[in-house]
């Protein structure tokens, strides 16, 4: 197996350095075209900005992939974590990923600012926001990891009367493995761009200073040198994790054709009370963990708004139906831009993973540039989609569709590679074509990866969304809660935070929702407690 | 002065031992200076050199006072900081301050640094804005939170802002480059000079040459710093107003100084000594010829309360408190 794998190094080095070429090329013509235009800098000028400035980029990378590299692995620890207790309580499952999601789904824009009120100067909100980017990407695929082992594996266990903690050693950590694994690639250029959009909130150096710096000396050289830079050490730190992962684990589990339990389903009205229950306990605790927070850290009121000052501003307040109405106009020009570029992302992301399944020798080719579109931090992306595509909707989609492809790729790689080994043997054995291959085992192996990346693409589109609003748009939410650093209207800022973690929360149930009734029908050993 | 202490201290300290030690620790703790943080309102740069200058000369060290310098961005407030006290002052503006008090921040404009606005309507000569009126049919590009500036900037000068196509944009001028916009609402000492270094010829309309009078870069702090760390704010204020002048004296020594602190900021000189150049119309005028940095009048006052309430955002002349300037330059 390993030797095996060794023997096809050369030739996957040689398919990297094709695309490489092939990228380069590419994006040379693309500069020569909008050459003048001052938006895009070829291969050349980027190459000599890199060696001129060699030090100054490599003093900055440095700060920023520390920061990165901390943050990666506090919120990881925090995934694993997390996903343990919901193990251990498994009743807890639903609300802890609901409280979780809430969490992610602050909006950078505001956790920002807050965050460097409380550490004042540091590296502190550069850490804690790239562990903020991070830690829901890597929680909810090992939630699926830790269920997608076979039950007569668990069966055997109970066979030769070991309990729990065997199962979980034996059984579920090696099941989890490859989920965690996608989880952990996933989030390394994901802690990247927590950690630049973290130096905006006042950092003396590091690639996201450098950044804003360039963007608005009109340095082109210096703005797609450090995106290339920051690709790069995404793309690195992607195959190195892939990499360790092959050393760790040289012989995946082959994975069985579980049994098929009936799946829990209840009456229509006892599912909905249960709903309705958990989206309470949901609030409740959140509401509580705000408070809490303000509380225990004593932040002033006049930028931490508690749950009582929005309850007013935005209900008994004497122009509360104002307030509301610029809050409902901003929602909606948001959520008009971010559905249709978070299914166009998922979609082609799916797509992409299941033609990669039919014609495998594109993968090395393609993984790279995917991994690069991804991790070209949006900051540095989002004004160039803008100008190929206009200030209006279509270019705020792409970027969404942008940064949900990825993970909707990744976890759809992964999957497919779950298609259980003897089914597809026996498919080969009688010839079946590979389409149907494809659709009989390969797809339903591939589903409960998907909706992982379904749910966990909801965070990341809206983050994406208001990201794309605050610097380059400057409509909808975004801009709403961007626009507070000039006004001090704190109150429509954390209005529009629980606008977004309620939207993000229906968007979740709304996915969770599509996929047990997707799962019951073709994937129902998922669903199994 | 502070290393002979220093070693003297450490030499004693080995010589008398213990009972040496604490004598002379508790004097050491006497001399520290006091230390408090400025705020500043955006990425270091020679925007803040006058500040740069009275630290490395020592203009607030030998006022007892050791001022920390935070950075700002695109996503650090101002005001937070210096309501919770992280920082004792602020570098605000006259607007966001006036916005901030609205929303109950008990904040006084103690100083101002920059006497004209240095908002401006930039455009390319082939198509130029050189009076408000020119915006009229124009495609202008600006970040959508500057809308109540551009809505002033109009109703000063009778030009119809439905008239004008607003594109929001944000720190960066390649939209007026490229030819998606006509025309960039931003500050003269920003993106006009990213366009002069590299080459690229643009026009300037300041708006403070049409009505728009407006305090800028405004020294904050709170009502309690004021009732209670009086000294420390006129120590602090003191060096600034230094640190200013000897900027002004030689803006070459500022901006290499700038250049030396900020090994890792990507700043280059050409950028950084235009932009020094470009703001000391700003900063300085006969007004604070005749009477120091920062000063200001109960004339340029009313100016701004008649600005900011087209702002819709109405304040007393008791905003602006002139006690603490008037001890350091009286």
């Amino acid at each position: 197996m390993t030797a095996l794998a060794r023997e096809q190094w050369p030739a996957t080095i040689g398919r990297v350095l094709a695309s490489v070429a092939f990228v380069l090329v590419l994006w040379h013509l693309a500069a020569l075209t909008v050459a003048g235009s001052y938006m895009l800098a070829g291969p050349v000028v980027v190459a000599q900005y890199l060696v001129e400035n060699s030090s100054l980029i490599w003093r900055a990378l440095v700060v920023t992939a520390q920061n990165a590299a901390w943050g990666f692995l506090a919120g990881n620890l925090a995934a694993i974590g997390l996903a343990l207790i919901v193990l251990m309580i498994p009743q807890s499952r639903m609300l802890v990923a609901s409280v979780a999601l809430v969490v992610f789904c602050l909006p950078l824009v505001a956790t920002g600012p807050v965050l460097r009120v409380l550490y004042g100067p540091g590296p502190g909100p550069q850490i804690t926001l790239a562990a903020l980017s991070v830690y829901y990407t890597t929680f909810i695929p090992l939630l699926v990891g830790l269920r997608a082992a076979p039950g007569n594996w668990f069966d055997m266990i109970r066979l030769y009367g070991r309990g729990a903690w065997s199962a979980f050693v034996h059984v579920r950590i090696m099941a989890a493995m490859p989920y965690l694994i996608a989880g952990l690639q996933v989030a390394a250029p994901a802690a990247f761009l927590g950690a630049m959009v973290g130096e905006f909130t006042g950092a003396d150096r590091g690639l996201g200073v450098l950044t804003l710096r360039a963007l608005r000396a009109l340095n082109v050289e210096a703005t797609w040198a450090i995106a290339l830079v920051a690709a790069s050490v995404s793309m690195v730190a992607y195959w190195a994790i892939g990499w360790l992962a092959d050393r760790i684990t040289p012989s995946r589990p082959e994975i069985l054709l579980a049994t098929t339990p009936a799946p829990v389903r209840g009456p229509m009205a006892q599912r909905a009370l249960r709903a309705l229950v958990l989206g309470l306990a949901t609030t409740v605790i959140v509401v509580a963990l705000w408070w809490l927070v303000m509380e225990a850290f004593s932040l002033n009121r006049f930028f931490a708004k508690r749950p009582d000052d929005i309850w007013h501003y935005l209900v008994t307040a004497p122009n509360a139906t104002a307030h509301r109405a610029a809050l409902w106009t901003a929602s909606t020009a948001t959520l008009v831009q971010v559905v249709p570029g978070y299914l166009a992302g998922l979609f082609l992301g799916a797509g992409l993973a299941l033609l990669l399944a039919l014609l495998p020798i594109l993968a090395g080719g393609v993984l790279p540039v995917a991994i690069a579109l991804r991790s070209v931090p949006i900051v540095t992306t989002a004004p160039l989609i803008v100008l190929a595509l206009g200030r209006g909707a279509v270019g705020t989609i792409t970027i969404v569709a942008v940064m949900t492809f990825f993970p909707a790729l990744v976890a759809c790689i992964q999957g497919l590679r779950q298609a259980p080994g003897q089914v597809l043997d026996l498919m080969r054995l009688y010839a079946t074509n590979p389409l149907a291959q494809l659709w009989h085992a390969q797809i339903p192996a591939m589903l409960p990866a998907f909706f992982a990346a379904a749910r966990l693409s909801v965070p990341a589109a809206i983050l994406a969304v208001t990201v794309a609003e605050w610097l380059a748009t400057g409509r909808g939410l975004g801009a709403l809660m961007a626009m507070t650093a000039s006004t001090s209207d704190y109150n429509l800022l954390w209005s529009a935070i629980v606008v977004v973690a309620v939207g993000a929360a229906f968007g979740y149930g709304l996915v969770g929702l599509i996929e047990r009734l997707v799962l019951a029908r073709v994937a129902p050993e998922q669903l199994r407690r | 002065m502070t290393y002979f202490d220093i070693s003297r201290r450490h030499l004693l300290s080995m010589g008398l031992g213990g009972i040496g030690t604490l004598a002379f620790g508790a004097r050491g703790l006497q001399a520290q200076p006091t230390q408090v943080a400025l705020q500043l309102s955006w990425l270091h740069s020679v925007q803040f050199a006058g500040s740069y200058i009275a630290d490395e000369r020592g203009f607030w060290a030998e006022r007892g006072l050791e001022v920390r310098l935070d950075a700002g961005g695109p996503n650090a407030p101002v005001e937070p900081p210096v309501v919770t006290g992280t920082a004792l002052v602020g570098i605000s503006a006259a607007d966001y301050t006036a916005a901030a008090v609205q929303q109950g921040a008990p904040f006084r404009i103690i100083g101002v640094a920059m006497q004209n606005n240095p908002f401006a309507i930039a455009s390319l000569p082939a198509n130029p804005v050189n009076e408000p009126k020119d915006m009229e049919g124009k495609r202008i590009g600006m970040p959508l939170a500057n809308m109540p500036v551009l809505r002033t900037l109009c109703t000063l000068n009778d030009v119809d802002i439905d008239k004008i196509e607003v594109i929001p944009t944000q720190y960066d001028p390649a939209p007026l480059v490229a030819g998606e916009v006509d025309c960039l609402l931003c500050w003269s000492t920003d993106l006009p000079v990213a366009m002069y270094v590299r080459g690229i010829e643009s026009v300037t309309m300041l708006m403070a040459d049409f009505g728009y009078t407006l305090h800028s870069q405004t020294y904050i702090a709170t009502d309690d710093s004021l009732a209670n760390r009086r000294a420390e704010l006129v120590a602090l204020m003191a060096g600034e107003v230094q640190g200013w002048d000897t900027y002004r004296a030689d803006l070459d020594a500022a901006t290499d100084l700038t250049l030396a602190r900020f090994p890792d900021a990507g700043l280059d000189r050409p950028t950084q000594i235009e932009q020094a150049r470009r703001q000391v119309p700003l900063m300085f005028s006969d007004l604070t010829d005749a009477n120091g940095f920062g000063w200001w009048t109960d004339e340029t006052v009313a100016q701004n309360i008649e600005t900011l309430a087209l702002l819709e955002t109405p304040v007393e002349a008791s905003l602006w408190d002139r006690s603490i300037l008037e001890e350091v330059h009286g």
